[in-house]
């Protein structure tokens, strides 16, 4: 299996720089990719990071915070997000709500700081409402450049940026074709956190076809994000076998096609459809059916809930689809693990344990 | 009509309460105050306040099939609901109760063994032990025909309603109401949230089959605004010097103006409650006989140790004299108007202190400094609630650092008891009233 070899978030943010594009930094995980590259932005995506501790951020957040929250904030506070020109944090939860707005009035960076509300529903108000949002986004965005966005902008943008798209989902279709790894898969999968959309679509196209490797008990992968990436190594160790998710950094975010010419309706439909998620309000009804028959049609013989601690939205669900998945035929796992740089012993074990029962 | 609604509820129901509530009154008259203790006796009003909470809480024992039922949240615009002649279940509320009982734990962990984590909120926790154990401290509560959520407080409520919403398989109405960064609503946002009150009028009158009034909504709100007016009067007579009330007076006295607002006794009895305090302000007596140190709190109160706490305090001449928490069921009176009903709910529902920016807040907090002459602030770091808590860091340095006076930051759960480290606890409020001394 040929190991994928990446630029790196410097080396990507120079890039984008090169194009000539200012630099976002995004907070997790739902926000409209092209709305940012009409304005003349590139994202790169802040998901803890892991490796950064917790102490910095602790002096704001307490104890009880997750460590994306926490150790954003400590990346900030050291410097971390220096490169960017804006720094973006959608409303994803209450704890990124804690972290927008104690960003925005107390630890006031150098940066604009830009908020977005993200609907909870998929009612015609929240499209509705959702497009005077990115519409209210837009106008930050041009007022920071002295550019209003125009229709050449938004042609490019919506080209570049849904190709890109496209390419995840083509990822996540041709999954048992493509001669990766489950680490080599999520750390493609990843990659759109941060390479151009251009770069993105050339790695996909790249990464080599043919058999996957791996013949373990087949395992979805649900939760925030899946950090370290040794837990794909350790997964397949195990016995186990990636063969789909429901993960935030993954495939919460295959927004389906939109046709609508306005480019806000366009944006705001594609995220009012993307997939079940706790963080959007979906009926639990609807998030069992979705990881039902998505564990069906990859051969899926159990989930894996994998938890960053303090997570709300993911701690809710997890009783009843537990229940619901339960009755249905698929065992369900849940672990909680820190993004610090190894996967605890006990988190190991119980995963190990449960592929072992799936066998 | 269903004959335990009659006999059960309206008849002896009621009758036994009164009887009940004119024997605590007559003791209460003869209460002298003890120069021993010191606080001076409860208000009277609070005994009128439990016997309609308590009454509340009966009707519910009985109202299945005669009213429907909708469970609501905390900072839901329930006015459209009241005005249909729902019956208004407030889970929060109701673990409020618990913990106050001290039933909350064991609530807390009937849920965790059916999988909830510890580190949910524990109003939800509850919750969800109560509706799983089928226990409650009131007897029973009435299932819902419809669940009602809005997001103004925190996301998890919606998380919550979810989890009931399957539970129970009714129908979950969400009023969405995007977070205020900003100091004032954005005119997309006031339309979004009142094009979503619109929109539960339909679905409310197919559940309860009964029609929507817009006239009878107008009535609702009128008496909901007049509540929260005397509401904030109540809670701004904490101004005088000595206060005649204490905050945890304030948190007991929530009841009605969160479960019951809308309704004409929820403003007869706050009228009864603000003379009863002009009383006390005329004849000089203040709630803790020897008010030296007037303190704000942050955050939901410690439903397990209401009392203890505020003994312990009032023995070393402290008052909580005000509450950013309380506060946030008065100071939205004035948006209220009855003759533009759905867009000044709209603004209304977007505006409570739970949705506005942590900047915001410390505005509020710097301000009810100065108007309470405040001598120290308490923040409760609430492990349960993280909408309220997330920001305090920050807060607390700019109180201590640009206010200037001492802030204390004491980790604790809304209402669970295992959450909260009480003697390393004590020995900072300690620590917090000498500062206050100094
Ligand atoms: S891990 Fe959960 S709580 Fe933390 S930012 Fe993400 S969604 Fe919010
Ligand atoms: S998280 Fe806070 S605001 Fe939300 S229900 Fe719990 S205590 Fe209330």
């Amino acid at each position: 299996m040929a190991s994928i070899t990446l630029p790196t978030r410097r080396e990507a943010i120079a890039e984008a720089r090169r194009q000539g594009r200012r630099i976002a930094a995004v907070l997790p995980y739902h926000y409209p990719r092209a709305l940012l590259r009409a304005h003349g932005f590139h994202p790169v995506e802040v998901w803890g990071p892991p490796g950064v501790p917790r102490d910095e951020g602790g002096r704001h957040f307490q104890s009880y915070t997750c460590d994306i929250v926490v150790r954003a904030t400590s990346f900030l506070m050291g410097g971390g997000l220096d490169p960017a020109d804006v720094i973006l944090i959608p409303h994803t939860c209450d704890a990124l709500q804690g972290m927008g707005s104690v960003v925005a009035d107390f630890l006031q960076p150098s940066q604009p700081v830009l908020t977005l509300y993200l609907p909870r529903s998929d009612r015609p108000s929240d499209r509705r409402y959702l497009v005077e949002e990115l519409r209210r986004l837009s106008g930050r965005l041009a007022s920071i450049t002295g550019h209003e966005a125009t229709a050449a902008d938004w042609d490019e943008a919506f080209a570049a940026e849904e190709a890109a798209d496209l390419a995840l989902a083509s990822l996540y279709a041709e999954r048992s074709r493509l001669a990766v790894t489950d680490r080599g898969f999520y750390t493609a999968v990843r990659s759109r956190e941060f390479l151009t959309a251009e770069d993105f679509v050339a790695m996909a196209a790249g990464l080599p076809r043919g058999e996957a490797p791996g013949e373990g008990v087949g395992l979805t992968l649900s939760g925030i994000v899946a950090e370290p990436l040794d837990l794909f190594d350790r997964i397949n160790d195990a016995g186990g076998r990636v063969v789909s998710d429901d993960l935030a950094c993954g495939a919460r975010r295959i927004y389906p096609p939109s046709d609508a010419a306005d480019p806000f309706e366009r944006i705001a439909g594609r995220l009012i459809a993307s997939p079940p998620d706790p963080t959007r309000g979906s009926p639990i009804e609807e998030r069992v059916r979705m990881l039902a028959d998505l564990m069906r049609s990859t051969g899926a013989a159990g989930l894996i809930v994998f938890d960053v601690p303090f997570c709300e939205p993911e701690l809710f669900d997890v009783p009843l689809l537990r229940q619901h998945l339960g009755e249905a035929g698929y065992p369900v796992l849940h672990v909680e693990a820190e993004l610090g740089g190894s996967l605890p012993h006990q988190v190991l074990t119980r995963i190990e344990a449960f592929v072992e029962t799936l066998r | 009509m269903n004959l335990g609604y009659l006999f059960g509820y309206q008849l002896a129901g009621r009758a036994g309460l009164r009887l009940q509530r004119w024997r605590s009154e007559w003791r209460h008259a003869r209460t002298a105050p003890d120069p021993d203790r010191a606080l001076n006796p409860p208000l009277r009003s609070t005994i009128r306040m439990r016997e309609m909470m308590s009454l509340h809480y009966l009707e519910g024992r009985h109202v299945a099939g005669v009213r429907p039922v909708a469970w609501v949240t905390s900072g839901a615009p329930t006015e459209i609901l009241k005005s249909m002649g729902y019956f208004l279940v407030y889970p929060e509320n109701h673990a409020a109760l618990c913990g106050a009982r001290r039933h909350a734990e064991g609530l807390a962990v009937a849920a965790e063994s059916a999988g909830y984590s510890r580190d949910i909120c524990s109003y939800a926790r509850t919750d969800l032990g109560s509706v799983l154990s089928g226990t409650t401290p009131v007897g029973s509560l009435p299932p819902p025909d419809l669940l009602l959520c809005s997001t103004n407080i925190c996301q998890t409520v919606l998380y919550w309603y979810r989890v009931l919403a399957d539970h129970f398989g009714c129908p979950l109405v969400l009023v969405d109401t995007p977070f205020l960064y900003e100091d004032e609503a954005a005119p997309h946002q006031v339309d979004f949230v009142r094009r979503q009150l619109e929109e539960i009028v339909p679905i409310a009158e197919r559940v309860a089959r009964r029609e929507f009034s817009e006239e009878e909504l107008g009535r609702v709100i009128g008496r909901a605004k007049r509540a929260s007016e005397l509401w904030l009067e109540i809670l701004n007579r904490a101004r005088h010097r000595p206060a005649p009330m204490t905050a945890f007076d304030g948190f007991i006295n929530l009841g009605p103006i969160v479960d019951l607002r809308g309704d004409r006794q929820t403003v007869e009895f706050y009228e009864g409650m603000l003379a009863e305090l002009d009383d006390r302000i005329d004849r000089g007596i203040g709630a803790v006989r020897h008010e030296r140190y007037r303190v704000l709190w942050d955050n939901l109160p410690i439903w397990y140790r209401i009392g203890p706490f505020s003994r312990w305090l009032a023995e070393r001449g402290v008052n909580i004299v005000a509450s950013t928490y309380t506060h946030a069921w008065g100071e939205l009176a004035e948006m209220m108007d009855a003759d533009r009903p759905f867009e000044a709910m709209a603004r209304v529902y977007l505006h409570p202190i739970l949705n506005r920016s942590t900047g915001h807040k410390l505005a509020a907090m710097r301000r009810m400094v100065a108007d309470f002459e405040i001598d120290g602030v308490i923040l409760h770091s609430d492990r349960s609630c993280k909408p309220y808590s997330l920001g305090q860091i920050d807060q607390r340095d700019r109180l201590v650092n640009q206010v200037g006076i001492p802030a204390l930051l004491l980790e604790a759960d809304h209402n669970d008891p295992r959450s909260f480290a009480e003697e390393q606890a004590m020995v900072r409020m300690e620590a917090f009233v000498e500062m206050m001394s100094a």
